[in-house]
């Protein structure tokens, strides 16, 4: 039997919502009781662009069970669509039954409500439409030779330094679209309690986003607007936008005055929470003979909705991580016939990512220098080469020496193809990743019971990043009290405020509020103590030591006071503080960000195509680590996230119908249990002392930015051919 | 989904009975209820008849005869198929998943219906969905299509493993009509060609039953290999897919079966390439020899030329492995 | 025209008389909602279903086109099993039926009649946790959750059919469940855990 060999695990208690995942108890967004309650069915445009010109709903409507149906002329009035210019500045991006527009096929332009889901989703294939349908273009590489670039911030240097370098590489590089397909579809019931008063049980990295979108929207006040999402199943920002689904489902329940319940079908996933757009990118990198790097040209386009813009930021990781004196940007956008793209998993940087490390990876090899060393030659360890503040730490260099130990780099080949047995042919390969690691503001709050069990509450949703368990971990360590007395809540909006869970950003705020709230509960508690004990009156928040039934100061048991006491002789039932935090004037002092090394292993069957993966390592530098196990899972989860951009995922559009195909499950392939290996993680684990309180820093992208490079650098070692474009499907391997 | 009566019906003559214009049997529902949810196949009556066929897998002195019932998974654990046709098993452990192998029956593989992404989606012309709408493949996206026996009219691919083997194996339909008449068809007739009717998958009368699927007994049990190669390591439909098997005396080859899934509207026989293994020596040049008789005669469409290549490799390989697995 | 659709006809209209916020519409499109003379719709047919779901008896009305997994999330509030395509491409929905893994949503719930269904909601023993419940958690399974359910009964499944003798033939057989979070390392170890117990 194989061992697993993946970093010593100390927790073996698991996270805090461990058994309500495993029992099937915890609910999902669709998955709350909610009596009476009825179902509802988007209908989608059957063309790419034009206009609605009528619907026929007479079969539609004859279905048994059917309460209405929406559509732009005929449903309740949404007051932020009231105007064009409303609509524009609610930046909600498609003006959803508000509109005769046709942006793209797919486009939700109806919607049925029945008593049931069998109901309503036969009458919505019932609905019929006529459109007058106008010319459209889904075709990225083709339009993006229409759109010029401009400048993407600001030039550092100048081309001309380095336009005799005498080692350059000068590429393209296309990536296709991919879709998030978290593994829970989008899915929202609303409920109106009263005219001004809204329940949500939703689908969304973000409740405050979801209660500010819709108060805006609706112009109700948003603390009329509960938002659930006490489970999220996954997101990978496709919950960091509100889409057009949710508010349908709103609409709806207005409409026909009961509870809506609107799950989207997975194909509906494809054209209605987003996807990372189709992108092109050019890149010059030049270097003088020792390797080091002495300008990057690098040009990227995206593709984007001809009803929202999005500007997926690709060209940004290229500032990031090695110090070189000449950058030049550009970049572009490429509006399409398609739905709106949004940020996915390492948004921007992972495209940008691949596009570099690809180029310095086929420098080395003119070069003659190993890939690992030319890294270390050029990283930006000590500052930021952008802002030149210094990093807080940055440890990227540490990641590349511990990755090349554990893959055994030595046993790489420097000439591709030199490993050989029969067809399959084995290589290596490596890449590197940084993100800027931010910092939110985000509030806490902590209530104690008599018997000292604690709640600690925020209204961050935890998409399976371990943020709930995490919490425990920090409110243990800050307080002392053991984490089975500390229960969390959170996901729902009443909570104390906090930024969504997205971007590497959610343990890093929430884990500062978590130290706020913890030490606010010490002074709280000392406050009270300091009637029984004058000790407590100046007691200090480090003096203040708390137990599973009291505190003490100083020391353990030392001036011990039991909460029961402290309870009785107050009178109380519960003690309740809450506390903010946020980032600070730190940021004007330093830089931060997260970083990894990725190591990879492979062979290839030349006469099949068929890659294999052996072995990927990632060794990542996310300062602290509040909890080793979830950590190491997001790492090696988004480890698997990159081996399907790298060699799978692609979203089909037929160019000349005008719309996605193979938008499924089935059509659209991410990796399964067998594609990937046992993906081997490793931290740094130094604390950040500056970015928050507990020294983590975010970790969600930096596991995926740097994998699709490492894997391509890996084939191209083994068999000698160098893919650009993802993805490396076995069809590229045998025609390349 | 369009509403429908349901009916569980206890044995194949009153199945046959049953039967109306819109009727359609059900086993294991993993093709026909997602293309009931997606409005492709619309009956009015839905027979369930997983309890009116057999599922027995019986060894007789010809040969094997597989219960039109019996599931997938029971293909791969059954020790006489493990034993003398091993072919099979391994062809459906390419397919599908676990999950859908222990739902899926035999007689159902062979009626499931292509995954040409275009007749998946109702908002596109297929001609094997709604007849003379058009082939939106044709000149589309045709990665996954056809590149041999197709017609202007449709270039979709069969989708099944378990029927490449049975191909390879020469296996026989027994089929049963209303009027309780037995036949059978030999599994190289039982699949079609698009040519002007691409809505039939098959030459499965109207109103008959698959009721067993038989192979004959053969000489190639020690050597047999089913490779298939996909976008994915698992849990995906073929790009290409090749059934190999041989009979061997000493190293000598004194029968051959290749077939293949992913190339054709049925799955495909290479017999060129098995006429020329007959009487070789089974070495990679004549493996690799024949890999490249077998892929003469393709017409690949505009997005699928890698087939060529990638099934020459295959067929190479799977003749390989035939020797080691 | 029948019966069902005569009442839904009304009760639409019903429905129509309640409206607070209505856009305006044209003339002609209110005419069409009213005006309507041809029916080709079919009215939906029901059945009795009589199933044991993690041992106790059920017995409920279901219209024939319900699969099994939306009788057990909408009608029953047995929402452990997930909808993650519907369409069988994912293996969120996995459940057992007679002590084999099936998908549930390509299950017709008329099909199960006299079945015995395990869903996740079946497999604890009371308050105790089956083993491989615990293995997800101690060797954390999963990351969001939501294909977990599906996981664990197939990797219950997996163990069973005896598809554990390597990493390798562990991931093949669980690759009917797919996971975006991508925990498939722990979900393998979780396995390998009960399997050697």
């Amino acid at each position: 039997m194989e061992f697993l060999n993946t970093i010593d695990k100390k927790v073996k208690e698991g996270r805090v919502e461990g058994v309500d995942k495993v029992t099937g108890k915890g609910k999902f967004a669709a998955e709350y009781t909610v009596e009476n309650v009825c179902y509802a069915v988007l209908v989608g445009a059957n063309i790419p662009a034009g206009k609605i010109t009528s619907f026929n709903l007479d079969q539609a409507k004859q279905v048994s069970g059917v309460l209405d149906i929406l559509t732009h002329l005929h449903r309740p009035e949404v007051p932020g669509f009231a105007t064009e210019e409303l609509i524009k500045s609610s930046r909600f991006g498609l003006p959803i039954f508000h509109t005769d527009q046709v942006y793209f096929k797919g486009q939700p332009i109806a919607l049925v409500i029945a008593d049931t889901l069998e109901d309503a989703t036969y009458s919505a294939s019932l609905v019929e439409v006529q459109y007058a349908a106008t010319p459209f273009r889904v075709d990225f590489d083709a339009a993006r030779e229409t759109v010029g670039l401009t400048e993407a911030g600001k030039e550092r240097g100048a081309m001309a330094a380095w336009a005799n370098a005498p080692h350059t590489v000068e590429e393209e590089y296309n990536i296709k679209s991919q879709v998030h397909n978290p593994m829970e579809m989008h899915a929202t019931i609303a409920q109106w309690t009263a005219n001004d008063r809204l329940v949500l049980h939703d689908k969304n990295q973000g409740v405050n986003n979801v209660q500010n979108v819709f108060a805006n929207l609706l112009k109700i006040p948003k603390e009329n607007i509960e938002v659930f999402s006490e489970f999220v199943g996954g997101g990978f920002g496709s919950g960091l936008r509100v889409w057009p689904h949710a508010l349908a489902a709103i609409l709806g329940a207005k409409q026909v005055n009961r509870p809506v319940k609107l799950m989207l079908t997975r194909p509906q996933m494809f054209a209605g929470t987003g996807y990372r757009p189709a992108s092109w990118q050019k890149i010059k990198i030049g270097a003088d003979a020792s390797g080091k790097f002495q300008g990057i040209f690098h040009q990227a386009k995206n593709a984007t909705s001809l009803y929202e813009n999005f500007n997926d930021g690709i060209t940004r990781v290229t500032r990031l991580i090695y110090d070189f004196e000449n950058l030049k940007a550009e970049a572009a956008i490429v509006p399409l016939n398609l739905s709106a793209p949004t940020w996915m998993r390492g948004p921007g940087d992972c495209t940008g990512d691949f596009a570099i490390e690809s180029a310095i990876d086929e420098l080395s090899y003119k070069l003659g220098i190993d890939p690992v060393e030319l890294r270390l030659k050029n990283l930006a360890i000590a500052t930021n080469p952008e802002t030149k503040l210094p990093w807080s730490t940055n440890f990227l260099n540490e990641c590349v020496m511990q990755g090349a130990e554990r893959i055994n780099w030595s046993e790489r080949k420097s000439q591709p193809g030199q490993l050989v047995d029969g067809d399959w042919s084995t290589g290596y390969g490596m890449a590197v990743g940084a993100w800027n690691a931010g910092r939110g503001n985000a509030s806490a709050a902590i209530k104690m019971e008599r018997d000292g069990t604690i709640t600690v509450q925020t209204a961050m949703t935890d998409i399976g990043t371990g943020t709930g368990t995490g919490m425990v971990n920090i409110a243990h360590d800050t307080t002392g009290i053991p984490k089975e007395k500390i229960k969390i809540e959170l996901g729902h909006s009443s909570l104390p405020p906090a930024p969504s869970q997205g971007g590497s950003n959610g343990l890093s705020s929430v884990s500062g509020a978590v130290v706020a709230v913890s030490l606010a509960l010490k002074l709280k508690l000392a406050e009270f103590a300091a009637s029984q004990n004058e000790i407590y009156k100046t007691a200090k928040e480090e003096e203040i030591l708390l137990s599973e039934n009291g505190l003490s100061f100083q020391k353990n048991n030392q001036h011990f006071i039991s909460y029961a006491d402290i309870w009785s002789k107050n009178g109380l039932t519960m003690v309740e503080v809450e506390a903010s935090s946020g980032p600070g004037t730190e940021r004007q002092k330093y830089s931060f960000c997260s970083s990894a090394a990725h190591f990879c292993k492979l062979k290839v069957n030349t006469k099949t195509g068929k890659v294999k993966l052996e072995r990927m390592i990632c060794i990542a530098d996310g300062g602290k680590i509040v909890n080793d196990q979830a950590a190491a899972n997001q790492m090696s989860g988004a480890a698997v996230g990159g081996i399907g951009m790298t060699l799978m995922e692609e979203q089909q559009i037929d160019t000349r119908l005008g719309g996605l195909i193979a938008d499924d499950l089935a059509g659209y392939h991410f990796a399964v249990n067998a594609d990937a290996p046992i993906i081997e993680v490793g931290f740094i684990g130094k604390p950040d002392p500056n970015i928050n309180p507990t020294g983590a820093k975010g970790l969600g992208e930096v596991g995926i930015i740097g994998t699709a490079p490492a894997i391509a650098n890996a084939i191209y070692n083994a068999i000698g051919k160098r893919f650009r474009d993802l993805p490396i499907t076995p069809d590229k391997i045998l025609l390349g | 989904m369009r509403p429908f009566s349901f009916t569980k019906i206890d044995n194949a003559a009153n199945a046959l009975a049953a039967k109306k214009e819109k009727s359609q049997f059900i086993a294991g529902g993993t093709n026909l209820v997602d293309l009931m949810k997606k409005n492709i196949a619309q009956p009015e009556q839905v027979l369930d008849v997983t309890t009116a066929l057999s599922s027995e897998i019986e060894d007789f002195t010809k040969g094997i005869r597989i219960g039109a019932m019996a599931r997938n998974s029971a293909l791969t654990t059954n020790a006489i198929v493990l034993e003398k046709y091993p072919l099979v098993s391994k062809a459906v452990l390419a397919g599908a998943s676990p999950q859908i192998r222990n739902m899926a029956s035999t007689a159902g593989n062979l009626l499931q219906r292509t995954r040409c992404p275009y007749f998946y989606d109702v908002t596109t012309a297929c001609n094997k969905r709604k007849p003379n709408s058009g082939c939106s493949a044709l000149e589309g996206e045709n990665r996954m299509s056809a590149v041999i026996g197709y017609s202007e009219q449709c270039v979709a691919v069969h989708p099944s493993d378990l029927c490449v083997a049975l191909a390879a194996l020469d296996a026989k339909v027994n089929i049963e009509n209303s009027k309780n008449k037995k036949s059978v068809i030999s599994f190289g007739d039982f699949h079609r060609l698009p040519g002007n009717e691409p809505n039939r998958d098959n030459n499965l009368p109207e109103n008959a039953l698959i009721t067993s699927v038989e192979i004959p007994s053969n000489g190639f049990q020690k050597h047999s290999a089913y490779l298939k190669i996909r976008d994915r390591d698992s849990y995906a439909f073929a790009l290409v897919s090749v059934a190999a098997a041989l009979e061997l005396q000493g190293t000598r080859i004194v029968a051959a079966r290749l077939a293949s899934g992913g190339v054709a509207h049925k799955p495909w026989r290479w017999y060129d390439a098995e006429a020329f293994l007959k009487g070789k020596e089974a070495t990679a040049a004549n493996f690799s020899e024949a890999a490249n008789i077998a892929v003469q005669d393709l017409k690949p469409l505009a997005h699928n030329g890698f087939k060529k290549e990638m099934l020459q490799g295959a067929i190479a390989t799977a003749l390989q492995q035939c020797l080691t697995v | 025209m029948s019966k069902e659709s005569t009442y839904s006809r009304r009760a639409f209209l019903k429905a129509s008389g309640a409206f607070v916020m209505l856009a305006s519409i044209p003339y002609s499109l209110k005419a069409m909602y009213v005006d309507v003379d041809k029916l080709t719709v079919v009215p939906k047919q029901a059945l009795s279903i009589t199933v044991s779901i993690n041992k106790k008896s059920y017995s409920v009305p279901a219209d024939t086109r319900t699969t099994l997994l939306d009788l057990l999330r909408e009608e029953l509030h047995l929402t452990g099993a997930k909808k993650g395509c519907d369409h069988g491409q994912c293996g969120a929905c996995t459940v057992h039926v007679d002590g084999e893994r099936v998908l549930s949503c390509l299950t017709l719930s008329a099909m199960i009649q006299g079945k015995e269904v395990t869903t996740i909601e079946g497999l604890a023993d009371g308050e105790k946790l089956h083993p491989m419940q615990q293995a997800f958690i101690e060797c954390d399974g999963f990351q969001c959750g939501y294909c977990t359910p599906g996981q664990i009964m197939s990797a219950v499944a997996c163990v069973k059919e005896g598809h554990t003798g390597s990493v390798a033939e562990i991931k093949e057989f669980m690759s009917g469940n797919l996971c975006r979070c991508g925990a498939y390392n722990g979900i393998v170890q979780s396995i390998q855990k009960v399997a050697n117990a």
